[in-house]
């Protein structure tokens, strides 16, 4: 026996492939399509993932809440002396910030007022401060985010912003520098100014602050530090970094459901397809591999022109699949998809998803799909090759 | 060289009914006999071919080419015995509509995957031979059907069989045609090929160069 690959079989198995090509196209559509969503949301979950992820580990692992009434206050900025006090708590922080309705263009800004201290911003703080010319404590200079940069210079907001008081006074703040970050879900829509700024735009006295954000130095200790916080602060609300994650994993899971309708319906077509292969050949295919075994064709000759039909079909169709959604998600930047996945911020400005490309995903989708359909070829040819061929052929 | 030892064949239509389609047929025929089986319509003919070319097993009985027992071949070996020693020409050629002449006449090579330049050579003999060649690209669906008949013959020749079975092969042609396939049938004898031919036709009784006529009768051979 020659163990060299049978160029005559992969020929005659594309000539077969072109012989029923209404059929494969109708296939090859389906086939390409539910890969291309299913690698699609794998991709852009990834990525959703991953940058949640990264904004997670940027925030504070303990915020503490005034609550009043089942909803948000003010809360006292002497309550940091008290968390201060207890035992394990390196770290709490008064935090003012907001949102800030921009009413022009219908979208929240999050102004958030900074001391140099706080590590969230500290990296791009600080380099905004090195490149020399900008201070931002105690002046009138804010720094946004890209999203808000864009929003602001539609509006012909280029070199300030003029921010409406809850008096109904307006207050100029200069932009002093664009930021970049490395998490862009929440930072994309962000305006960072100083705490004194931030307190005068929103009409917050100097004793009050929005939240208090408290960092423990052994993280195994957060859950016992938060409880003791509430204990001492009974009209709290204490949130820690893991309690944050399982509510946007609940967002982000009902927002993956709505998807996984539309998967269902492509996969249901799959079935069908595959349903109509294995629930039998018509009888053109039955007579035609009667012929071929009695011109001294061997079972194993027919199965291994039909491994290569369905094998030939279905790779291309998953290889198209796979490019197409490299394309969509990473250079079109997934439209429609991503609006579904990435709605936590009101601001509708440009998110750009991280290139999170896992081989784990393309390993998936290739198991759930290829083998599939090449098993619901193979079998009812095979079944047909094993009967005595006598029979096809009258 | 072909030998069917008081062969049986019965088909199980379900549990109560059954065809028997042939009973107690003993046969011997010779390397280089032409043998026409004639009989009417389900005299059990095309299931003695069948038989012949290990196409399905007997109920009982036994069938010998050149000293093996073709009726207990595992089929892949059935259907190497097939490529290496039979040559079939169907009543409806069996031919690949959409595949061009010489494609369809490449099918009984491909399990061997020859070298391009042997198969070349083969499949060119052949077209050569039973004149098809002009047609060689051509697609099947578009020939006669005296030319697909020639294709049929040319493909049960390429492999170079030292057997020829043909089950009713005028059955689809007109008299001159059918005329034609006889003189190609002279040649086939003067290559000394053993050919046996299940027929109702009566152009093939009487012929000189036919070794013997043998007449099928509810599945017993009448003497
Ligand atoms: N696959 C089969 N299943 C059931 N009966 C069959 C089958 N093949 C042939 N027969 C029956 O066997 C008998 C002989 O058939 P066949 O050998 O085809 O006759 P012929 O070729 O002389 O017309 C017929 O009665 C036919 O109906
Ligand atoms: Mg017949």
């Amino acid at each position: 026996m020659k163990s060299k690959i049978n160029l005559y079989l992969i020929e005659f198995a594309i000539n077969a492939i072109l012989r029923a090509k209404y059929k494969n196209f109708f296939i090859v559509t389906i086939f390409t399509l539910l890969t291309f969503l299913l690698t699609s949301i794998f991709f852009i979950t990834n990525s959703v993932r991953y940058e949640l992820d990264s904004t997670l580990e940027a925030l504070p692992q303990i915020t503490v809440q005034k609550m009043k009434a089942g909803r948000q206050y003010e809360i006292d900025v002497s309550v940091v002396d008290g968390i201060l006090g207890i035992a394990g708590v390196t770290q709490a922080e008064a935090r003012v910030w907001g949102y800030y309705y921009f009413e022009k263009a219908g979208v929240n800004f999050s102004v958030m007022g900074i001391n140099e201290y706080e590590n969230q911003y500290k990296a791009s703080f600080t380099e905004l401060v090195e490149s020399g010319k900008h201070t931002l404590y105690g002046t009138s200079q804010m720094m946004i985010g890209q999203g808000v940069a864009k929003i602001m210079k539609m509006n012909y907001y280029k070199e300030y912003f003029n921010f409406i008081k809850p008096d109904g006074r307006l207050k100029k703040v200069e932009i002093a520098g664009v930021f970049d970050s490395d998490t862009n879900l929440e930072s994309n829509d962000m305006i960072l100014m100083s705490q004194d700024l931030v307190r005068e735009i929103f009409e917050i006295e100097e004793s009050k602050a929005t939240d208090i954000v408290v960092h423990v130095a052994n993280p195994e200790e957060t859950t016992t530090v938060a409880s003791k916080i509430k204990l001492m602060y009974p009209d709290t609300r204490v949130i820690t970094t893991k309690d944050l994650k399982v509510s946007y994993q609940n967002i982000f899971d009902y927002k993956s459901g709505l998807f996984l309708a539309l998967f269902i319906v492509t996969l249901f077509t799959f079935f069908i397809i595959i349903y109509d292969k294995s629930s039998g050949l018509s009888s053109e295919e039955k007579k035609e591999i009667g012929v071929l075994k009695a011109i001294g064709w061997r079972v194993d000759d027919v199965l291994k022109e039909k491994f290569y039909e369905s094998f030939i079909i279905s790779l291309f169709s998953y290889t198209l699949g796979v490019a197409l959604s490299l394309a969509y998600v990473y250079l079109l930047k997934a439209p429609l998809l991503r609006d579904i996945f990435v709605g936590y911020s009101q601001l509708k400005t440009d998110f750009e998803l991280p290139f999170v490309f896992d081989i784990q995903t393309l390993f998936l989708v290739f198991f759930l799909s290829v083998p599939i359909y090449v098993a619901a070829t193979i079998i009812p040819s095979w079944r047909v090759a094993t009967l005595e061929a006598d029979e096809v052929i009258r | 060289m072909i030998e069917l030892k008081n062969i049986t064949k019965v088909y199980e239509l379900n549990r109560h009914d059954k065809v028997i389609a042939l009973e107690n047929v003993n046969l011997a025929i010779e390397e280089g006999e032409l043998i026409v089986l004639k009989g009417a319509s389900g005299s059990g003919k095309s299931t003695i071919l069948s038989l012949i070319a290990a196409l399905s097993k007997p109920t009982s009985g036994e069938v010998m080419v050149d000293k093996k027992h073709i009726s207990k071949l595992p089929d892949n070996f059935a259907s190497i015995y097939r490529r290496d020693n039979i040559g079939f020409i169907f009543q409806k050629y069996n031919l690949i509509p959409t595949l061009s002449v010489k494609e369809n006449i490449l099918l009984p090579l491909i399990p061997l995957n020859p070298h391009a330049k042997e198969a070349e050579d083969k499949i060119q003999a052949v077209m050569q031979r039973f004149h098809i060649e002009h047609k060689k690209d051509a697609m099947v669906r578009q020939l006669s059907g005296g030319e697909q008949q020639r294709v049929a013959i040319a493909r049960a020749n390429v492999n170079n069989p030292k057997i020829i079975i043909a089950d009713e092969p005028t059955a689809n042609l007109d008299e001159k045609l059918s005329e034609h396939f006889i003189e190609i049938l002279r040649e086939l004898k003067a290559l000394n090929k053993t050919i046996i031919i299940a027929t109702h036709d009566p152009l093939f009784f009487g012929l000189d160069f036919v070794d013997r006529e043998i007449e099928i009768h509810n599945g017993k051979i009448l003497l």
